[in-house]
Parts: structure tokens; C-alpha cells; sequence
């Protein structure tokens, strides 16, 4: 069957259509004038660039004061650990004096001159490689204690949520 | 089957230039309004009052019609600064109205329907009454859309440009709905 009619009203007229749109017509609706309340006013539409810019801008030096702070530190970084680090050349240098007696009787300034000759060596880390390994197992092994930790009390709390307090005693054993 | 299949290949073009007329005069208006421009609103209001009446009409009692239609416009025009994309104007109050539609069952309002008085007027005004009876009852995907094309006398095109629906979409709930209604009507006299 065509139905253009009841489409677009177009082609050859449905008279069972036809006769619903005269019956339900009087049904349509009657124009009724809107009322706006003086009083309501529209609320104008936001605009957030402004703020987005200036939370932009604040992101942007926040992040550019974070990375000219690491890169400071970083390259002030050798200086302070040759600085911490000057004093132990001397310890290591100072028992090594005996061994060599021509030394013996040799001016204190010279002591100091070993001394600033082996500045460079106290740039390395104050850590060792074995020793940062060693550091490194432990924080790894912290974080597994606190991630274990964090898992338990969040099941104790799931427990304590959902379990009545018989239940909670009688579970305590898991608990702890 | 086929006639569907053959309507979902054959789906109007048509539609397209009407819709586009449309929009273009609500991206305007909704300009106009944002810039407070209150006559922008009224025509807005004339274009899209008989797509809430009917929207509200397939849903609603008829007595709460009139003051939901206000009080959709009202709360349209409080919101409007929400609206993101103001060619969507008409989906978008139409999406209001289906849910006043929805939040006014939801209350439970204690209302008596009144269709013994509007009954009493008229035969006309009674047989209306129960065909939108009948047509309420049908699949909440053919009211609207037969409400809209019968009682208040718009076409497939302009049902989709308003709604938002694909011509498509709507060609095949008119005559799906069209078909259960005259099945219904079957059992009627006197139509």
C-alpha cells in the first residue's frame, strides 16, 4: 500500500487518514501566548576561556618552576656531595701517611695538596652501586609492605562494612 | 516487511532542505535570545509549541497539557545558556518535554481524568478522545510520531526536522503505528 499520504500528505489522500486527522484535529493545539515572567531573566552564556587561560597560565609556571628547580638541584647536585664528601679523602689518606716515612717530615701543607688532589674523585655518588642497589631493594620492599598493608585494611574495612559484628569477631583471626 | 524495506530505501529527500530551513531560523533565534532578544523566545516558542503539545499530548493527561507546554518553555528559556549546539533547538526541547512527561508520572499526580466531561461536550471532541486513547496504547515508538502527524497535522518531514529522528525512522513508526491503529480501529463502530 502507498502510504505518501500519511507520509507527506502527498500522492492520493487516505481517506481513513483523513478522517482521523478531522476527528483528532480538534484535539490540536491552540496557540496560547508564552508568558515570560518579567522577573526571569536569562542567564547569559558562560564563558570559561578567561578562566581556562589563567588556569592554563598558572599550570604552565608551575610546571616551568618544577623543571628549572629539578635541573638547578641536579647541577648543584656534584657540588654539595664533593663538599660532604671532601673530609673522607682525608681519613683515607691520613693512615696511608705512615707507610710512606720519606713523608714524615714533610710540611702539613702538602697533606692538604693530597687532599685537593683527590677532589675529584669524591664527585661519584655518596651511595655506591651496590649500596643504591641495596637502597633501592629496601624502598622496593617498603612499598610491597605498605601496598600489602593498604590491601589489608581495606579488607577489614569491607569486612566490618558488610559483616555483622558476630561475624566481625568471629573473622577476627583473618583480620589480624 | 517489504513495504518497510522499501520505505527505508525510498526515505525522503525532501526532508533535507525543510530541515536545514529550519535550523538555520533556530540558530538565529537562539542567538537572538542569548543576546537578550525575549521576541526571539515567543517565536521559538510559536515554531515548536505544537511539537511539545504533541510530545506531552501522547503522554500525559490532557487537562495537564496546556501548563506543562508553559512550563516547558519557561524552563527552556531559564536553560537555553546550557544549550551547546543551538541547531539541536528542537531535539533538544523535545527531550525536555519527554521527561517533564516522565517526571509528571513519577510524582504520581492524584488527577482525575476528566474524559467523561470533555466526553460530554461533543461527539466529535469523544471520539477523539478515544482514538488518543487508543493511540496512547499503542508502543511508545508510534505514539508520538502518529500524534504528531494526526492531531497535529505535521508531516513525516517536519516530524523528523523537529525531533531529530531519521526520516527514515519516522516513515517506518508512522506506518507501523498507522497499521496497529487501524487494528484497533477494527473494533471500533462507527470509523
Amino acid at each position: 500500500m502507498n502510504d505518501d499520504y500519511l507520509w507527506d500528505k502527498t500522492g492520493e489522500p487516505d481517506p481513513q487518514v483523513q478522517e482521523l486527522e478531522e476527528i483528532l484535529g480538534t484535539l490540536r493545539y491552540q496557540p496560547k501566548p508564552l508568558q515570560i515572567p518579567n522577573e526571569l531573566t536569562l542567564p547569559q552564556r558562560r564563558n570559561y576561556f578567561p578562566w581556562v587561560a589563567i588556569a592554563a597560565g598558572v599550570l604552565l609556571a608551575i610546571l616551568a618552576g618544577g623543571i628549572w628547580l629539578s635541573t638547578r638541584s641536579r647541577s648543584d647536585a656534584p657540588q654539595r656531595q664533593a663538599e660532604v664528601t671532601a673530609p673522607a679523602p682525608v681519613k683515607e689518606v691520613t693512615p696511608s701517611v705512615p707507610k710512606t716515612p720519606e713523608r714524615k717530615n714533610e710540611p702539613r701543607e702538602e697533606v692538604v695538596a693530597v687532599v685537593h688532589k683527590h677532589r675529584p674523585r669524591s664527585s661519584t655518588p655518596i651511595l655506591s652501586k651496590g649500596e643504591r642497589e641495596e637502597a633501592l631493594m629496601a624502598k622496593e620492599q617498603v612499598m610491597i609492605a605498605l601496598r600489602l598493608t593498604t590491601e589489608k585494611l581495606s579488607l577489614v574495612h569491607k569486612k566490618t562494612q558488610n559483616t555483622s559484628p558476630v561475624n566481625q569477631i568471629k573473622n577476627q583471626h583473618r583480620v589480624g | 516487511m517489504y513495504a518497510t524495506a522499501d520505505m527505508l530505501l525510498t526515505s525522503p529527500a525532501p526532508a533535507a532542505p525543510e530541515q536545514t530551513h529550519e535550523t538555520a531560523i533556530e540558530v538565529v533565534l537562539v542567538k537572538a535570545v542569548l543576546e537578550g532578544d525575549r521576541d526571539g523566545f515567543t517565536r521559538l516558542y510559536d515554531l515548536y509549541a505544537p511539537l511539545v503539545h504533541g510530545i506531552l499530548l501522547a503522554r500525559v493527561p490532557r487537562a495537564e497539557v496546556d501548563d506543562l507546554v508553559q512550563d516547558i518553555f519557561l524552563h527552556a528559556y531559564k536553560k537555553l545558556h546550557t544549550l551547546r549546539d543551538s541547531s539541536l533547538f528542537g531535539p533538544w526541547i523535545a527531550m525536555i518535554a519527554r521527561n517533564r512527561a516522565v517526571d509528571f508520572h513519577r510524582r504520581k499526580h492524584e488527577t482525575v481524568e476528566i474524559n467523561d466531561e470533555l466526553r460530554g461536550s461533543n461527539t466529535q471532541d469523544s471520539r477523539a478522545t478515544e482514538i488518543l486513547e487508543l493511540i496512547r496504547n499503542l508502543p511508545e515508538a508510534y505514539r508520538e510520531t502518529l500524534v504528531l502527524r494526526l492531531v497535529e497535522g505535521m508531516t513525516g518531514p517536519e516530524i523528523a526536522g523537529r525531533t531529530g529522528l531519521t526520516a527514515a525512522s519516522v516513515r517506518v513508526n508512522l506506518h507501523r503505528g498507522m497499521k496497529l491503529l487501524r487494528e484497533q480501529l477494527g473494533f471500533m463502530e462507527g470509523l
